[in-house]
């Protein structure tokens, strides 16, 4: 300890925290962020909630009559963002084993799903037959798919990020943090997506 | 010891008679010219007494450390070591605790008394828009003004309306207000004691001319209510 | 804890944060404000062209839309190119580039000259430093706006100004109090003190710090620059309440995209707070020990983590109404107007707290130190902050109770509301036990620190009114408002962040402070802030509504008097920027520890190291044993202390 801290001295570098908790400052910074995004999907289902439950003026059919909700394409869309899911967990152990071919291919799909999932979500948008201007019922619909839409791509972007470091030769079964946290986020962006869908499409 | 809490005691009087002073010279409240309003008033004089003896409790306990036990700043002795006191810290969250649900009872008493209208009231529509106030009477007629007048001692009924943004109706001395909200129906009671012309104010920021967005109301014998309606049917 | 990436493997890059000699062109691509200058205006161009090239695809007519065009390219990617050009991104640019990162050399760490607070810094006691000068700047630049309302109330109609521009006036000193200076001011210095407070060397992500700091200034530009707008500032009050605020001029977008930038910087200094807090605690730092402004950070920063996402989510809903023909608050369309509000207050009454907890922290601190005793009923203090997050996240429609919501939630959220009381009470009632038979050291904190607790009693009182529906209903959206969060916001939070600047001055300059001047200060401040709110409970009461240019005659004269004791309110802060400028460059050499506090941040130089401690200290017991014979808080150099217990 003490031939440790002359090291210190010498360098004129920081002197190492004490480690206070058992968990990771990076893992539980990325929790609670998480918690911060929970709260922002909070906001918008709280504004779902007034225009659909609490507003005296909302219609009996929901959605109003003409309009309907894509209900089976966004169901399949729902099964390719879960599976994902599955493909990131795998990338995540494989890398912890030490196995790159199965990290390498496992973050390809994730990256390929998430990306199919945000085109199919596009053209969902230009044929779902309504537009931003036509009710508060559209208001919540493109809030909350396109509030998740946006979290996929930034998802997406960190996936982006892993793909690239893990093609450049990055992470081993020591350092796979910046694979791990990503990886949050995701599973995150997919637990969110399947309430997001039970209460837009479903309910 | 004795003299310190004879003196503590003497400047929390003090404190207690200069804050009602303040609380009594001024007349703080307008004149109630509402029922509810005479309830509103009850309450307020409730919180009124509560606040007095919280403050002077407070100030007294200050203003005593504070004149003796004042240190000059280059005394270095350290005070004693108190950490705390059970019995205390309970009395002080109980008394308080006790203090705010009195206070909760007697405004949820209030709040419901304030609330029930009783048998045929006189329906009133409160219209609100930017920036003026308009009224209107369905029972007597479809006529509008920009005059509030009710008859004195009838239990009046205001139905609120919003055509553009959010406004909110309010009579000082009726002490009743609320917000006429776009797409949603909201009211409230009074029922005028006393007869005079007072003023309605808009107290909802609802744009540019928000601060002139002012009316009258008239508080009038039924005789003069009577006959103020049949000219305007006219 | 400047924390090493172990992920990559470190190559050798050149240091960063060196000032660029030698031809200009190396300055203007070196991370600086020069190249913050233009890359924020490259950041416009490109959000300019990606909104007429999208728009022209898909065909939206009209082309450009001035108010798309300002929201998307001056509010987002103007800022984000400036962020980028300032040097906040580089490292994390490198990172996921899957580059070489360069090793941490801490060239971006620490202040040698002045030059190194206009820079991305990573050290939390220059980002400290950063925070508390721009946010005093801010509460200049809003109480010059008090300023100017004050002198159009002085008497009744209109005479300086025109109606959009008073409003303007009001909403926008409304907002930079609120967003750019008192819950800034106190992360500012939360950020210089609790580091230090729990023996950590840095924050746990210094450069998410950083990154938090530059946001601030992004957004208070913004709310200033609204006034450039065309129609003028926004005017619908800070609370921006729809339909009002989606018929307003171009000004809105400002409030609406600056209350983002603004809330994205308080969730992201809280989340660095609470992971610090939760991970760095030095050794024998437990949570019955930390001290109380440690506690006081940890459970704002838990409000501000789960609450500030609604006011974002509330600002983005105005906005699509405003831009994207949504109709969230519109009724014609199927929107309900009164989900804003509940939106809007599920945020902002924890923000109460958010703007009230690190103060309570702040005079706990003083008054203990001060008193020479330890804290009375320390648990206790503790646990109600925790009572009051919790109790904070179940009142806001007290906002609400004229509104027009539900009857049924009036009386639920009335016995709520009276509830915090308990908790409040029990932290003023603890303060004023700490005084008792201590040795009292009247010093400017000290005097700040009494006059908050006797101005927050008056300010919760009036709080216990409005809690009460009744009164509620015939106080609410009057000058007893007004009154009431000036007490609590100005004779509560206010007086409180003086009191911590005049505490910690000392300690961030190693200078200390005038105090005969700073006693001036506090009576100047003491009597005129009196002088000017507490009328305003009368004229409230009596019939004068708040947001108003206008008023009836009756109140002239108060309105004067008021206006008159505002002019002296402002004045008096001239004597605070003269006392702390002239001091920070003159005044005599400040001890290490001139008020012989215990807590961690007094037990090492002032100002401290640039990494806060050679050796993290070993935490031995409670921050606030004064007068226990023996007691110690830490060890400072538990090594050499060891060596000599063998030697």
């Amino acid at each position: 300890m003490t031939a440790h801290a002359e090291a210190l001295h010498e360098h004129h570098g920081p002197p190492e925290a004490n480690q206070s908790s058992r968990v990771d400052a990076r893992t539980l910074g990325m929790l609670l962020f998480i918690g911060s995004e929970i709260m922002l999907f909070g906001s918008f289902f709280a504004a779902y909630f007034f225009v659909r439950v609490v507003n005296p003026g909302a219609p009996d059919h929901w959605p109003p009559e003409p309009y309907h909700f894509p209900v089976f394409v966004a169901g399949v869309n729902t099964a390719i963002l879960v599976t994902s899911s599955f493909t990131m967990h795998w990338a995540l152990q494989s890398i912890k084993r030490g196995q790159r071919a199965g990290f390498l291919a496992g973050m390809v799909l994730t990256f390929l799903m998430g990306l199919a999932f945000l085109l199919t979500q596009v053209i969902e948008y230009l044929n779902v037959g309504f537009n931003t201007g036509d009710g508060a019922f559209a208001s919540v619909f493109f809030g909350l798919t396109g509030l998740h839409g946006a979290h996929v791509a930034v998802g997406l972007s960190l996936l982006l990020m892993v793909t690239i470091r893990g093609f450049r030769g990055h992470f081993s079964p020591e350092h796979h943090h910046g694979v791990e946290l990503p990886g949050i986020y995701w599973h995150f962006v997919d637990v969110m997506w399947i309430v997001v869908y039970a209460t837009v499409y479903l309910l | 010891m004795r003299k310190g809490i004879v003196q503590l005691v003497a400047i929390g009087v003090v404190l207690g008679v200069l804050a009602t002073l303040v609380a009594v010279l001024f007349q703080w409240l307008p004149t109630s010219a509402s029922k509810e309003f005479d309830r509103i008033q009850d309450i307020y004089w409730f919180a009124t007494v509560m606040s007095i003896a919280i403050f002077s409790l407070v100030g007294a306990v200050v203003v005593y450390s504070v004149w003796k036990w004042r240190v000059p700043l280059d005394d270095d002795r350290d005070g004693p070591p108190i950490h705390g006191h059970t019995g205390l810290e309970i009395a002080w969250t109980a008394v308080p605790a006790i203090l705010v649900i009195a206070l909760g009872i007697v405004s949820a008493v209030v709040m419901s008394q304030n609330g029930e209208a009783g048998n045929r009231p006189l329906e009133v529509k409160a219209i609100g828009q930017q920036f003026a106030w308009r009224f209107e009477y369905g029972d007597y007629g479809d006529f509008q003004t920009g005059e509030l007048v009710l008859p004195v001692g009838r239990e009046a009924r205001f139905t609120m309306e919003a055509l553009d943004v959010i406004h909110s109706f309010w009579v000082p001395n009726f002490g009743q207000k609320m917000d006429a909200v776009p797409g949603i129906e909201t009211s409230i009671l009074v029922t005028p004691t006393r007869t005079g012309e007072f003023a309605v104010v808009c107290t909802e920021l609802c744009g540019l001319g928000h601060a002139t967005m002012r009316a009258k109301a008239r508080v009038v014998s039924q005789a003069e209510f009577d006959q103020w309606v049949a000219e305007k049917r006219a | 804890m400047t924390a090493t990436r172990h992920d990559t493997p470190h190559v050798e890059y050149p240091v960063h944060f060196e000032p660029p000699h030698g031809p200009t062109w190396k300055l203007f691509f070196a991370p600086g404000l020069v190249r913050g200058g233009w890359m924020a205006g490259a950041g416009f161009v490109f959000g300019t062209l990606l909104i007429l090239v999208l728009r022209s695809w898909w065909s939206w007519e009209p082309v450009w839309n001035t108010e798309v065009v300002l929201a998307v390219a001056g509010m987002v990617t103007a800022p984000i190119g400036f962020l980028g050009g300032i040097g906040s991104f580089d490292y994390w640019l490198y990172y996921i580039s899957g580059r070489p990162t360069r090793p941490e050399d801490h060239s971006g760490h620490g202040a040698r000259s002045w030059r190194d607070y206009f820079r991305v810094n990573t050290d939390h006691k220059v980002i400290g430093i950063q925070y508390l000068v721009t946010t005093f700047f801010f509460f200049t630049v809003g109480g010059l706006m008090a300023m100017f309302f004050r002198a159009e109330l002085a008497e009744p109609g209109l005479q300086f100004v025109d109606s959009q521009t008073f409003n303007g006036l009001v909403s926008v000193h409304a907002t930079l109090m609120i967003f750019l200076f008192i819950i800034p001011a106190f992360a500012g210095l939360a950020n210089f003190a609790v580091p230090l407070m729990l023996g950590a060397p840095d924050m746990a992500f210094p450069r998410l710090n950083a990154l938090s700091f530059w946001l601030l200034p992004i957004a208070g530009i913004m709310f200033v620059a609204s006034f450039l707008a065309p129609g003028g500032a926004f005017g619908a009050g800070w609370t921006g309440y729809a339909p009002l605020a989606e018929g307003q001029p171009l000004g809105q977008t400002f409030f609406n995209m600056g209350v983002q930038w603004a809330g994205a910087s308080s969730i992201l200094t809280a989340l660095n707070f609470l992971v610090t807090i939760i991970t760095m605690r030095a050794p024998g730092m437990t949570f019955w020990r930390m001290p109380l402004l440690v506690w006081a950070n940890f459970t704002t920063s838990l409000l501000v983590v789960i609450a500030t996402p609604f006011i974002a989510g509330s600002q983005f809903f105005v906005m699509f109404d405003r831009i994207m023909h949504t109709s969230f608050f519109t009724p014609e369309n199927g929107g309900y107007v009164l989900g804003y509000q509940h939106i809007f207050w599920f945020y902002s009454h924890p923000a109460v707290y958010i703007m009230m907890l690190p103060g309570f922290g702040i005079v706990s601190e003083v008054i203990s130190s001060m008193s020479r005793k330890p804290i009375f009923g320390y648990r206790l203090m503790a646990l109600s902050l925790m009572g009051i997050l919790v109790l904070g996240f179940s009142v806001w429609a007290h906002h609400m109770f004229v509104a027009g919501m539900a009857d049924w939630l009036r009386v639920p959220m009335m016995i709520t509301t009276l509830l915090i009381a308990i908790p409040t009470g029990i932290k003023v009632f603890s303060w004023v036990a700490t005084l008792w038979r201590g040795r009292i050291h009247l010093t400017t904190p000290m005097l700040f620190a009494l006059g908050f607790v006797t101005m927050f009693v008056i300010g919760g009182l009036s709080g216990i009114y409005l809690g009460s529906v009744p009164i509620d209903i015939a106080a609410s959206d009057t000058y007893f408002i007004v009154a009431h969060i000036h007490y609590v916001l100005f004779g509560g939070s206010v007086f409180t962040i003086f009191a911590g600047v005049y505490y910690w001055f000392p300690k961030m300059t190693g200078r200390m402070y005038d105090e005969r001047l700073g006693r001036w200060h506090f009576w100047l401040t003491f009597v005129s802030f009196n002088a000017t709110f507490f009328p305003m409970h009368y004229v409230g009461l009596r019939g004068m509504p708040r947001r108003v240019f206008d008023y009836e005659e009756a109140f002239g004269d108060l309105n004067f008097f008021i206006t008159i004791a505002s002019f002296v309110l402002g004045a008096s802060f001239i004597l605070f920027v003269y006392n702390i400028v002239t001091s920070w460059v003159r005044g005599p050499i400040a001890d290490s520890n001139p008020w012989r506090a215990h807590t961690l941040e007094w037990q090492v130089s002032s100002p401290p190291p640039i990494f806060n401690f050679d050796e993290i200290p070993q935490v031995v017991g409670g921050p606030y044993e004064y007068g226990v014979p023996g007691a110690r808080h830490a060890i400072m150099s538990p090594a050499k202390e060891t060596a000599e217990v063998h030697a």
